[in-house]
């Protein structure tokens, strides 16, 4: 008899979180995550090691990395589908890895999409509505929002197998916020789409992140998505984050060769810091080129890495002065802009992307061009 | 390649005798006249009485047959409900578990299935009999006094009936459940579904095809079944076939035996035809669907879907939910559990009546005791020094290489013509080629033994190879046709493109891809022909005995360890057969 009321009262607690979840929805706060010195291992493999991350609420923050550097490692865990080896996640200030995969009430979108086949796309969005047990009224309404929000308001009745890739993963996005969750998961979701479509749906994930609020953690291998969309971007490399900064600081100041490498396209030089006037370095490349680039790093007798993104560098036809004569080795237009790969008299190759504006024409193969940066142009890798 | 070749302008009828559909005619043809035509002829004489109802009459008016039509059909459906009962947790047991241990129950479940019925029937009643381990266990217990009677009753004819049928139950549904996308269950569990939720609205709608598809081959297997329930029922448990036979031994009268055959097929036909028209005949070989040329509109599957999925819906919410929310107040992990207790148990019941009838082989005592109370090797002398069990080991050696020599070069040359030819009725070939597979073998026998006598085929080793290559057919078709849907045809295309004739083509890039599934066709048409019994009954003569029949013979009147022995050979022989063929296998298979 006492068991029974015993349970009865788990059966009142847990009906009581049903109601705070829902009334949570309503007001559609994202959760604060705090991962601590997160380790997980395969075998004798490090997929994780000791990873510590804090993620404001509200944030929508990227993991970026190449596959096998332990992004998705970091998402399963955060969902809950494996297991820690060390460490703690906190959300909100609490800890959650005991807490199993379907309590933690996070939304999640998978590369795959994921949808049960053999429901519709309404009863696809409804399921964690259903699965908290939130009443048919409500239920409908949420739904009808949600699919109204993505767009997808004249598929309601349709089978995912009838619907388009992007349009699936538009109704994988609506079943991951249709409970207005802390936090979303998503595990590569654009990379099976092709481009234009995906561009679209990471201007509407954007969107859709400001408007209700909530904690997005995304992962991808594609820097351009992570530029376009993330507050913040967490560069992994090997089981580690390597730098994490919103996407301008990570493009304009990557802290290591790998991240300026992942991240955008780069010229890498490397020289021996000659002198150091205020904020700016003067450097000479082994061929004897003697430039400046900006650092609060770096003094006299240095080796330094210089990294000058392609659409800084300046072409000119005649020398100028803290211009370089190099020679042109390949030339391609490419549209918007016109792609030129030149090579300076020691041998150092430089990639140099400049917009097509009116009167550039598309260089000789193998005429010769002065090259040109400023200071400010350049970035020494610490 | 010349300029000439290119120009000539190629006659229709050269190009049509260039058709793959063509491949299709020899295993056509044989069929029609070893198979259709004897079943048609089965019906005509079925109908040959004063009236063409009359010998119908008497079978449904006769409660004799009548109650044993209805008790075959209980059985059947019976054996069949154990079967997915059973067989679900042992599915899902192989897909959760990894490494050696996935490797040793998927054998454990995979090897009795190419086991021969009889001797797995015959390691039942090894088990259940009056000395048998069970009862052994029991008295040392102290549980019983006396031996418990656990043979030749209803009890016994299901338990045996559902160890023989459950291997295909599981393969099917483990078909089902690997095809499934594992991050479906993950989605469903982000979405907050428990375990329980899971299953219920995840795994189990997505998985009831297999379940479907092993449901019908099971019932339908079990409708025909002759051999298990003649050796472990009693009186009361005549199922359906067994009359066919026992009236075969005393001829009661031409037409009322061929009446019964018709029944028990049609029947069988009309439980597969209503089951094909709802999920798709391809249950038959467990196959997806060939291109028939016209790809069926995504709309209008949906259409036919829709009302039935929103009436599934209600009653698994109306009724199954409310229970499985109460299963839901167990401890977390019972699920779990549950799946690994069951699906142990299962693999126990498969794998200990082989074990012990092996180790019953080396008895030394003259009856079947376990444990035995010595050991010696003089049962296996016994065999080996025995002309007659000698002859008739060579006997079936030699029908079994002549009958897969039959089935695999008819077989694969159909499977080819079907995969590779764009002709109407493909499908409806593709049905004939495997129906001999639902067919049960009772009625395939005595349709045949009319032919035969006709022919002078009986007894002779051709007559039997050519009866066996009827079942042998379907196994290489689905085996072959398999591994050339799985053959990229863009490498074939490359081949030509570079210059290779379409004979190069095939020697090169096809039959090598192919070769494997081929060696694998081989083998269970061999083990096919090797292990027939039901229409050797009905075609071999008293002078010419096959290693089936003989053990037949023995377990229905002499229960002795010579069985064991050549039991224990068989075993033998399946698992060298799957040794030698893994390298092979495997090779073939991506990871």
């Amino acid at each position: 008899m006492a068991q029974t009321l015993a349970r009865r009262e788990m059966r009142l607690e847990t009906s009581g979180t049903t109601t705070t979840a829902a009334v949570r929805a309503q007001e559609a706060i994202g959760a604060g995550i705090s991962i601590r010195e997160v380790v997980k291992r395969y075998g004798a493999f490090v997929a994780a090691d000791r990873i510590s991350l804090d993620i404001e609420p509200g944030e929508f923050i990227t993991l970026l990395g190449p596959s096998g550097s332990g992004k998705t490692t970091l998402l399963n865990l955060l969902a809950g589908f494996q297991s820690l080896d060390g460490g703690q996640i906190l959300v909100d200030g609490k800890p959650i890895q005991h807490v199993p995969v379907h309590r933690r009430g996070f939304g999640m979108v998978f590369q795959s999409y994921a949808l049960f086949p053999n429901m519709t796309v309404a009863q696809n969005v409804g399921f964690p509505m259903r699965m908290a047990r939130i009443d048919r009224e409500t239920t409908d309404r949420r739904v009808a929002e949600t699919l109204e929000m993505m767009r997808l308001s004249d598929h309601a009745a349709k089978l995912p197998a009838q619907m388009s890739g992007g349009q699936q993963q538009r109704v994988a996005i609506a079943r991951a916020i249709v409970m207005r969750p802390r936090v979303v998961l998503m595990d590569e979701p654009l990379s099976a789409l092709d481009r234009r479509l995906r561009e679209s749906i990471q201007i509407e994930l954007r969107e859709l992140h400001q408007a209700i609020g909530s904690t997005i953690l995304f992962v991808t291998h594609d820097q351009s998505e992570a530029l376009t969309m993330s507050d913040r971007i967490a560069v992994m490399d090997a089981g580690h984050i390597v730098q994490i900064a919103r996407p301008a600081e990570i493009y304009r100041r990557p802290q290591s060769r790998f991240v300026a490498g992942f991240v955008g396209e780069s010229n890498l030089i490397d020289a021996q810091v000659l002198g150091r006037n205020g904020c700016v370095l003067t450097l000479r490349t082994p061929g004897g080129h003697v430039f400046e680039a900006e650092s609060r790093h770096g003094v006299s007798g240095d080796s330094a890495t210089v990294l000058i993104r392609p659409e800084r560098i300046a072409i000119h036809a005649a020398p100028a002065p803290g211009t370089l004569p190099a020679t042109v080795t390949s030339a391609l237009f490419l549209g918007e802009v016109l792609r030129i790969e030149v090579m300076l008299d020691d041998g150092q190759r430089l990639l140099i992307r400049c917009p097509d504006i009116a009167g550039r024409e598309l260089p000789e193969l193998g005429a010769q061009v002065h090259v040109g940066w400023g200071a400010a142009d350049s970035w020494v890798l610490s | 390649m010349s300029d000439a070749t290119l120009a000539a302008p190629r006659t229709p009828l050269a190009q049509r005798l260039k058709s793959p559909a063509l491949l299709l005619v020899p295993a056509v043809l044989f069929l029609a006249v070893i198979y259709l035509l004897p079943l048609i002829d089965l019906f005509r004489v079925s109908m040959s009485g004063p009236t063409w109802s009359t010998h119908f009459e008497r079978v449904f008016s006769v409660p004799l047959y009548w109650e044993s039509l209805v008790r075959t059909m209980k059985i059947a459906f019976t054996v069949a409900c154990l079967c997915v009962l059973l067989g679900y947790p042992t599915a899902l047991l192989i897909h959760r578990t990894r490494g050696i241990i996935q490797i040793l129950i998927a054998t454990a479940v995979i090897l009795p299935y190419f086991i021969a019925i009889l001797i797995r029937t015959y390691a039942w009643m090894v088990l259940l009999g009056r000395n048998g381990p069970i009862n052994k266990l029991l008295q040392m217990l102290g549980l019983i006094d006396t031996p418990l009677a656990l043979l030749f009753n209803r009890g016994s004819v299901l338990l045996g009936m559902t160890a023989v049928l459950l291997p295909l139950m599981v393969l099917s549904i483990y078909a089902s459940v690997a095809r499934l996308d594992g991050s479906l269950t993950r989605a469903a569990l982000a979405s907050g579904a428990g375990p329980l939720a899971v299953f219920w609205r995840v795994l189990l709608p997505l998985t009831l095809p297999g379940i479907g598809a092993g449901f019908l081959l099971v019932f339908v297997a079990a409708l025909g079944f002759f051999i298990t329930p003649t050796l472990l029922g009693g009186p009361g448990d005549q199922m359906f076939a067994m009359h066919i036979t026992q009236q075969a031994d005393s001829i009661t009268g031409e037409g009322f035996l061929q009446a019964l055959a018709v029944v028990l097929l049609v029947i069988t036909l009309v439980v597969v035809g209503v089951a094909g028209r709802i999920m798709g005949f391809e249950f038959i070989w467990g196959g997806g669907k060939l291109g028939d040329g016209k790809p069926k509109p995504v709309a209008t599957a949906a259409r036919v879907q829709a009302p039935r999925r929103g009436l599934g819906m209600v009653l698994a919410d109306l009724l199954g939910w409310p229970l499985l929310r109460l299963m839901g107040r167990l401890p977390a992990g019972w699920g779990r559990w549950t799946v690994r207790i069951m699906g142990g148990a299962v693999i126990v019941a498969l794998v200990v009546p082989i074990i012990v009838v092996m180790v019953i082989s080396f008895s030394k005592a003259s009856y079947l005791t376990f444990p035995p109370p010595a050991w010696s090797l003089r049962w296996y002398e016994k065999f080996f020094s025995d002309s007659n069990w000698m002859n008739a080991f060579r006997n079936s050696l030699l029908i079994a290489l002549l009958s897969a020599t039959i089935s695999v070069s008819l077989g694969a040359t159909a499977a080819m013509g079907i995969v590779r030819s764009n002709i109407r009725y493909k499908s409806a070939l593709m049905l004939l080629l495997v129906s001999p597979m639902i067919v049960p073998p009772v009625v395939l026998g005595l349709s045949l033994y009319a032919l035969f006598l006709k022919l002078g085929l009986v007894g002779t080793y051709l007559g039997l190879a050519a009866a066996h290559a009827i079942g042998g057919i379907p196994i290489v078709v689905v085996i072959v046709a398999a591994s050339l849907q799985a053959v990229d045809q863009r490498l074939e295309q490359g081949a030509a493109v570079h210059g290779a004739s379409p004979l190069t083509v095939f020697r090169t890039v096809t039959l090598p891809a192919i070769a494997p599934g081929l060696a694998a066709a081989v083998f269970f048409a061999f083990l096919h022909s090797f292990d027939e019994l039901v229409l050797s009954l009905f075609l071999s003569s008293p002078r010419m005995k096959t290693l089936p029949l003989m053990l037949w013979a023995d377990i229905n009147y002499q229960l002795n360890p010579v069985l064991a022995v050549v039991s224990t050979l068989e075993v033998l022989l399946v698992v060298g057969g799957i040794i030698l063929a893994r390298p092979v296998l495997t090779r073939g298979k991506p990871a």
